[in-house]
């Protein structure tokens, strides 16, 4: 096979998988399916997790190996898009790229492993601690004989999650630990976001939990399963980007004033011109950014382009939902359009792992950095 | 002969990017404005000898024959090495319009004098009442034995000054139904009494855009190119190359180069508002070539491009300027001030690149055109 035929290839696979993902989305209820679970407890759906396990999806960027797809990050980010699409709040980029990230690095061999990719349960992932920037590195969390103590902040799809994935400090450095979510002494405060969802704050006094993986290996495991769960988080946003932007475009063709349909003002068609080119080069950027992190082994470049991606994704995603809703009218202001949930989706993914100006910085002191070491 | 089209892509480059880099004078590298004919003209006879003149006619020609893909890295490498395009209307506009929709005798006359630059074009296309409407053109010309007689005005006609010949669109029938109608592509000579040629002096102090003035100027009728009244349609199937050249990267990649040594010498870099603002420009630049990366597959795959090609320009061109207003930003005291500034070993010329930036998004369709364009064609907007 030639070159171009490998590639074409591969296209040609995502393509599938995306037509694959899409009509499921569509067929379990499209971004109503949202607005109903969010009126509903504000969860998530485990009979959807369960459809999209049996789909491939979750296993899609795992290698063959170890019981995924082996497709890597780019069919990461076509399922990523397609549930943005859909505002989906089942825990589809958390677990491709944090959940499953960090434990196929780590301990591919857990049984935990083959729950997750075949969506029998979910996992969140409770890395950050309040402090400075929220990193791991000042953990105060502690792992010591099988207990855990401490707390933990921002953790996302604490809700319905069967479980966490902790970074803690060992005796000898950074562990992962295992802890139930029914485990005695385990304290969940939840706070309610934009979306429907709730961003979990754990607090662990003594509470059991099982080690995983301990040493160096944690840390650099961390930063790889953020820096991957980072691009396809802006995939996700790509997709919710051109959703919302579809169906503004429609509302402009039909909503009429001054006997005209309002999408034949210059006014409204210039700006609506200039959310599709965003969309586009975001589209193109963010598939650019995945493509290359899976030919990438260089951790501190991966991290650098998953900060372009997600950077471009925010920026992109926050203009159009706001121009969305101007571009409603009143009606976009309502609860009652559909425009609205994708504002309040795009407002939590924004904020989760990182906006815009906090990427910028990331990304042009990496800039920085390389630059000085040559 | 070469077959260019047969050598892989890699290969092409390097062998393309090898002639530049060993054979284009040091000097004429990245110029801030366009040059006549004589500053270049050494540089032309060295490509005229090579064969590279006209790397997208067809070999019998006299040109590359390059296809679609190869087309794109050669103009790459030029814009990458800063190296000047030439005095190429002929080559670019003229040519291929003769190769398509002219007759054996004009391109057997026109095409070598195109190639060797015996010839030199002008594009003779805007008027004072028809620029981004430029059906709305009234230049007359009218038939008078065996001669067009020609009367009216052109105007943005680059370098006129430094041409020998106009190609232009005129009205040959002020009665058809439609204005778009009724519009023919004429050659003519300058060098004749009833063509006044005046320099127009742009904000930058260039001289490089001229208007032209016919006064009963007189052509004869076999430089009528294609069929009379058709040359509307004729003049718009050569565009749709141009549309993703005008929009590609390198004109904001090459600024942005400027801007980072520039900004790195002055200190801007210590100011965090200003490295954000850098970021912005960098990556939009990025993502902007990502895109651009994919319009240039599909020419490569040998599809056809739509009308959605031309947010490439849109966007390339507005972050082109925003990246020559953070030039001047990080001159502080001195962004008014003409000519290089010297930052270490680096020299910028600010305002010249501000300058040069200003017009990317009006010539070419301007961006608000584009706008529309994109909004009909590609977005189904009413109206």
């Amino acid at each position: 096979m030639t070159q171009t035929d490998t590639v074409s290839s591969e296209q040609e696979d995502l393509r599938l998988l995306r037509e694959s993902a899409r009509t499921l989305f569509e067929r379990a209820g499209g971004s109503g399916r949202a607005r109903k679970l969010r009126d509903a407890d504000g969860g998530f759906d485990p009979k959807m997790v369960r459809e999209l396990a049996e789909a491939g999806v979750f296993g899609v960027a795992v290698p063959e190996d170890q019981g995924g797809l082996g497709m890597g990050l780019a069919a990461g980010g076509v399922i990523a898009e397609e549930a943005g699409r859909v505002i989906a709040p089942e825990p589809v980029v958390l677990t491709i790229g944090l959940s499953l990230g960090l434990l196929r690095r780590l301990c591919p061999e857990h049984p935990k492993m083959a729950q997750l990719i075949g969506g029998e349960i979910s996992l969140a992932v409770a890395w950050q601690e309040r402090g400075p920037g929220g990193a791991p590195a000042n953990a105060t969390c502690r792992y010591a004989d099988g207990r855990l103590t401490g707390s933990k902040a921002w953790v996302v799809g604490a809700t319905g999650s069967h479980g966490f994935l902790v970074v803690a400090k060992g005796d000898d450095g950074p562990v992962l630990v295992l802890a139930e979510a029914d485990a005695d002494g385990l304290v969940t405060t939840r706070r309610a976001q934009a979306d429907g969802s709730s961003l979990g704050e754990l607090s662990f006094s003594g509470i059991p939990a099982a080690e995983l993986a301990s040493g160096d290996a944690v840390q650099a495991a961390l930063a790889e399963a953020v820096a991957d769960a980072t691009a396809l988080a802006a995939a996700e946003l790509v997709g919710l980007s051109e959703c919302a932007f579809e169906i503004t475009l429609d509302y402009i063709k039909t909503r009429e004033q001054f006997d005209k349909p309002i999408g034949s003002f210059q006014v409204i068609q210039h700006r609506a011109v200039d959310l599709n080119v965003m969309c586009e080069v975001a589209q193109a950027g963010v598939r650019e950014v995945l493509a290359l992190m899976d030919r990438e082994t260089d951790q501190k470049v991966r991290a650098q382009l998953a900060s372009r991606a997600k950077a471009r994704a925010v920026t992109t995603a926050k203009r159009i939902t706001r121009d969305a809703v101007q571009l409603h009218g009143a009606v976009g202001y309502t609860d009652e359009f559909d425009i609205g949930l994708y504002l309040n989706r795009a407002l939590v993914l924004s904020a989760w792992l990182g906006d815009d100006a906090y990427h910028r910085r990331i990304w042009f002191d990496a800039r920085e950095a390389e630059g000085a070491a040559q | 002969m070469t077959d260019w089209n047969a050598t892989s892509d890699a290969d092409f480059r390097k062998e393309v990017r090898q002639f530049f880099e060993a054979e284009y004078p040091e000097e004429l590298r990245h110029l801030p404005h366009r040059p006549k004919f004589a500053e270049i003209e050494h540089w032309h006879r060295k490509l005229h000898a090579k064969g590279w003149v006209a790397p997208a006619w067809p070999a019998e020609y006299g040109g590359m024959g390059l296809n679609a893909a190869k087309l794109l890295i050669f103009y790459e490498e030029q814009q990458r090495w800063g190296v000047n395009r030439g005095r190429d209307m002929g080559v670019q506009m003229v040519g291929p319009l003769i190769i398509k929709f002219g007759t054996q005798e004009q391109k057997d006359y026109w095409l070598p004098r195109i190639l060797s630059c015996e010839d030199i074009w002008c594009q003779g296309y805007s008027e004072p009442g028809a620029g981004s409407d430029l059906a709305n053109l009234r230049t007359r010309a009218e038939i008078d034995g065996g001669e067009f007689v020609i009367n009216g005005q052109k105007i943005w006609t680059t370098m006129a000054h430094d041409a020998t010949h106009i190609f232009m669109l005129v009205r040959t029938d002020p009665d058809a139904p439609k204005k778009q109608q009724g519009i023919s592509f004429l050659l003519a000579p300058m060098d004749q009494p009833g063509v006044e040629v005046r320099t127009i002096t742009t904000l930058s102090g260039e001289t490089e855009f001229c208007e032209v003035f016919f006064d009963n100027a007189r052509t004869p009728s076999e430089n009528l190119v294609g069929e009379l009244n058709k040359g509307w349609t004729m003049a718009k199937a050569l565009l749709s190359f141009e549309r993703i050249f005008i929009g590609s990267p390198s004109l904001a990649q090459n600024a942005l180069g400027q801007l980072e040594s520039f900004a790195r010498g002055r200190g801007a870099f210590d100011d965090p508002v200003f490295r954000d603002r850098f970021a912005q420009a960098a990556l939009d630049v990025e993502d902007h070539a990502a895109l651009y990366a994919r319009f240039a597959d599909q020419l490569k795959r040998g599809e056809t491009l739509g009308a959605d090609v031309s947010m490439l320009k849109i966007w390339v061109t507005e972050c082109f300027q925003r990246i020559t207003e953070l030039m001047i930003e990080a001159a502080g005291p001195d962004g008014g001030t003409i000519g290089p500034l010297q930052v270490g070993n680096v020299s910028v010329d600010v305002l010249a690149s501000f300058y040069k930036a200003r017009p990317t998004t009006i010539y070419g369709g301007s961006n608000e055109i584009q706008r529309n364009i994109l909004s009909k064609a590609v977005l189904g907007l009413p109206g």
